[in-house]
């Protein structure tokens, strides 16, 4: 074993038991938010396919205007970040907290880094005009209206995916900051994998993100 | 870092990096459908959503490791995506038959 | 002597006497101890007033809306002030009464205590889950009193978007906020069933109290996030004119209707099944019977849950839906009176041959069971297509729904309340003046609201304040039933307060009922049980009167 392996394990909160049973329901519970965060987004999906049963053409016009290569570029930022909250999440286990650190902010970097590129994206649709709802602009697909349909909902969207994300980050960094003293893996090692429950479950949502907006509609 | 301890990561890290590689192959196909099939053939989007499902499950099963997990967490998860078929099925009922 | 009186006698269990130190009302006496307690029992009675108070702001308005309708010519208030008055009580009492009544008091209070546990798994987001209840509440209520809504508490679009003056902006961030409680409460509910169960509690040893708010729990975390992303969605086109829903550039607002009802019609079994519960734990209690088909009537609050999330088209029969998606949603509303019929019948066949006690409780629980028939049989007429088209958005859909919520959930409340009363309190309530309180609101509510049928059935449409002077006799009726049902509701508010300070103390177990909360202390101690209690018997375990009979 590496010198500088570290302990690992669980304080045990006074209305528990034992840790197990502390880990399973700290698990449990974030797989039940999960859940709910899962149908939150489900909503923003159904407005996406309803409105591409009700407007097929319009959702075509607007899945060629969106930014295909920078949407697929994210998804692969996301998938590269997953994988270093997987590393981080089996160093933690070991004890292994330097290592696990780094992980943690090249994840939390991968995380920032999504989060720049979309808002050059934005920035793309404001410049070609796809922004409908700024009244004092002009839209470029103008000439059916339904089309601002499917550009909300985009919009909407990846507003609450940036917004999670941003979450993400913000705790991903309060974590590694509380997780920097030596005695963090003794008392509170699971909460490294409850939150990476979290961090890979954005991540799956973007995965459904991408084809629903850009790929199926062109 | 000892030799020993590049085995053990190599162990522990065997299961993300195939999901990783997983993943980035499963979206290199998508991508390509994307750009070089549209318009030819109107229901590629079935091969598409297909894939992007196997990515989906790749992340559930293995990344969240619900594969790992005890029954009750893995029934949960699929009540998730169960009562997420309810709702699109049941509206889709109305779109689809109006 | 069955197991659980052995359990009752354990000499580890403390003896009720009152005013103990260790008791958790007595334990710490400051505002400090109360408002950042960790005690789930505490915070049951955190949410106990506050939902008491937003009752009584809805009931206000309720006898407000009642008042005007008195003369048929709408002369008492403008259009704007009645339309404000009854989305005032419809919000109110729908978001901040109804929902969270008996999931986040009783529930709170007892399942913990119910399933042999020391706490709720999540004690902080459970605390964390009243905060946010207040802070919405409390703005959501400046809101709709000093600015004013009008859409009702559905909120349907476009009018909520385009067409109203009033502040609704203020007013869905309100509900998108206070779902956030609903949430955490129904998370840690569920993982608390889950995880926390004392040894030999299995699943069909918990009271069927326990299995509902389970149920509820699930309808809560399910159903929950879609509305909240529906009302996200309002408030994007409200606000920024980000919107789908308009029908301006193409949108479908039916498409909002499914997604409201999506949760909206789940909701209304996160109002009754809890008192699903509650009766389920009354009947047997004062009938000294075991609970008939015990099996089936936890079955059946699972299925209810379940079922009740394929039936929301029902709301939608006349808002141009498909008549294919009519047919489907109107058959599956059928199949979801079967398994609440299964409970009322179970209620019933409890009660035969028992030893029944006209005690408050029991006497609240026999007036829920006849307004629940009523109810849920006048919702099988909605449920089917033709008669739906004749009577929808008619009194008679008031009439209905205020028999499930009214008769079924706030009756269901009281007589929780009255039935738990001396095991929150460590005090009895005064019995005659609990039985006088059910007879007034037992009549009240139904001078109230059977002539809403008649009126409906008429034709009288809901929320206007006009009305052809032919309906008047009926309003009136209405009206001065709704008086009754107000001073019904208005004794045990008296009454109770009355008996915190002068009520006689309360027993352990003052109604020989059976239960993991009559095992212990009235008021519960701090930590509910000095050790880890072994469960070891069954559910309602009346055999010893009943081997005697």
């Amino acid at each position: 074993m590496s010198g500088a392996a570290v302990p690992v394990g669980i304080e045990v909160a006074e209305h528990f038991q034992d840790a197990n049973q502390q880990r399973h329901a700290a698990v449990f519970g974030m797989w039940l938010w999960l859940a709910t965060e899962l149908l939150l987004f489900s909503g923003l999906f159904l407005v996406a396919i309803v409105v591409r049963v009700m407007y097929p053409d319009a959702v075509t016009a607007v899945a060629l205007h969106l930014k295909f290569w920078i949407g697929a570029t994210n998804t692969a930022v996301l998938i590269c970040s997953s994988l270093t909250m997987s590393a981080a999440i089996e160093l933690s286990r070991l004890g292994w907290r330097r290592g696990m650190l780094a992980c943690m902010l090249a994840t939390a970097s991968l995380g920032t880094l999504f989060l720049a590129l979309k808002g050059y994206e934005y920035w793309r649709d404001y410049v070609e005009h796809m922004t409908p709802f700024f009244g004092f602009r002009p839209y470029v697909l103008s000439g059916d209206r339904a089309t601002q349909l499917l550009v909300d909902d985009y919009f909407i969207i990846t507003g609450l995916h940036g917004l999670h994300l941003t979450t993400g980050v913000s705790v991903l960094l309060g974590l590694a900051w509380i997780a920097r003293r030596p005695s963090f893996l003794r008392h509170h090692q699971h909460r490294v994998e409850v939150f990476g429950l979290y961090w890979h479950f954005i991540d799956l949502i973007w995965i459904s993100v991408f084809p629903i907006l850009y790929l199926l509609n062109r | 870092m000892t030799h020993e301890d590049w085995r053990t990561i190599r162990h522990r890290l065997r299961s993300p990096v195939l999901c990783f590689v997983a993943l980035l192959l499963l979206l290199g196909v998508n991508v390509l459908l994307g750009v070089y099939a549209p318009f030819r053939w109107r229901n590629i989007w079935m091969i598409e959503a297909g894939i992007a499902v196997a990515m989906v499950l790749i992340v559930l099963v293995f990344s969240m490791e619900l594969v790992r997990e005890p029954p009750v967490i893995r029934l949960f998860a699929g009540v998730g995506f169960y009562w997420l078929v309810i709702l699109f099925s049941l509206t889709l009922l109305d779109y689809l038959t109006r | 002597m069955s197991p659980s009186d052995t359990a009752l006698r354990d000499p580890l269990t403390p003896r009720p006497t009152l005013g103990r130190p260790d008791d958790y009302l007595h334990s710490e006496h400051t505002l400090r101890s109360w408002l950042l307690t960790h005690d789930h029992k505490r915070i049951g009675i955190l949410y106990l007033l506050s939902i008491t108070f937003f009752f009584i702001i809805g009931a206000i308005a309720a006898g407000l809306v009642r008042l005007s309708l008195i003369v048929p010519n709408g002369m008492i208030f403008s259009n704007d002030t009645y339309n404000r008055l009854f989305s005032i009580h419809g919000i109110v009492m729908v978001w901040f009464f109804l929902i969270p009544s008996i999931p986040n008091t009783f529930g709170n209070f007892l399942l913990p205590i119910m399933i042999g546990a020391k706490e709720v798994a999540f004690p902080r987001l459970n605390l964390l889950s009243w905060y946010i209840f207040m802070v919405a509440s409390l703005f959501t209520l400046a809101d709709v009193v000093i600015g004013g809504v009008d859409t009702g508490w559905t909120f349907y679009a476009p009018f909520s978007t385009t067409f109203s003056s009033a502040w609704v902006v203020p007013a869905l961030i309100g509900v998108i906020v206070v779902g956030f409680s609903s949430i955490l409460t129904g998370l840690n509910f569920v993982v608390t069933v889950h995880t926390m169960r004392a040894p030999g509690m299995t699943w069909f040893r918990m009271p069927i109290f326990v299995w509902t708010m389970y149920a509820t729990s699930l309808i809560f975390l399910l159903a929950t996030p879609v509305l909240t992303i529906t009302m996200l969605l309002l408030l994007m086109e409200r606000g920024f004119h980000i919107g789908v829903f308009n029908p301006a550039i193409g949108g479908d607002p039916v498409l909002f209707q499914h997604m409201f009802w999506f949760y909206s019609h789940p909701a209304v079994y996160i109002m009754v099944l809890p008192g699903m519960g509650v009766i389920s734990e009354v009947v047997p209690a004062f009938a000294q019977r075991r609970l008939f088909g015990y099996r089936f009537v936890a079955y059946a609050s699972i299925a209810l849950a379940t079922v009740t999330f394929l039936v929301w088209g029902h709301h939608m029969f006349v808002n141009g839906m498909s008549e294919y998606a009519s047919i489907a949603f109107s058959i599956m509303s059928f199949v979801v009176a079967v398994p609440s019929a299964v409970k009322v019948y179970n209620w019933t066949a409890t009660m035969y041959k028992g030893a029944i006690k006209l005690r408050t409780p029991m006497i609240f629980a026999m007036g829920y069971v006849g307004l629940f028939v009523v109810g849920g049989i006048t919702g099988l007429y909605l449920a089917t297509l033709g008669v739906d088209e004749h009577v929808h958005d008619t009194y008679f859909v008031v009439a209905h729904f205020h028999y499930i919520m009214v008769g079924g959930t706030s009756i269901a409340f009281l007589a929780g309340l009255h039935y738990w009363w001396p095991k929150f309190t460590g005090r009895m309530y005064p019995e005659p003046w609990g039985v006088v309180a059910a007879l007034f609101i037992f009549i009240g509510f139904n001078a109230t609201f059977f002539p809403q049928f008649i009126l409906g059935y008429l034709g009288m449409p809901r929320r206007y304040h006009e009305y052809p002077p032919e309906f008047q006799i009926l309003n009136v009726l209405s009206s001065v039933g709704a008086t009754i049902l107000g001073a019904g509701y208005l004794f045990p508010m008296i009454y109770l307060v009355w008996s915190l300070r002068f009520g006689d103390p309360a027993p352990a177990n003052p109604w020989d009922a059976k239960g993991l909360e009559w095992t212990i202390a009235s008021p519960p101690p701090e930590h509910n049980f000095a050790r880890v209690p072994q469960v070891d018997f069954e559910p309602y375990d009346y055999s010893e009167r009943e081997q005697r009979t």
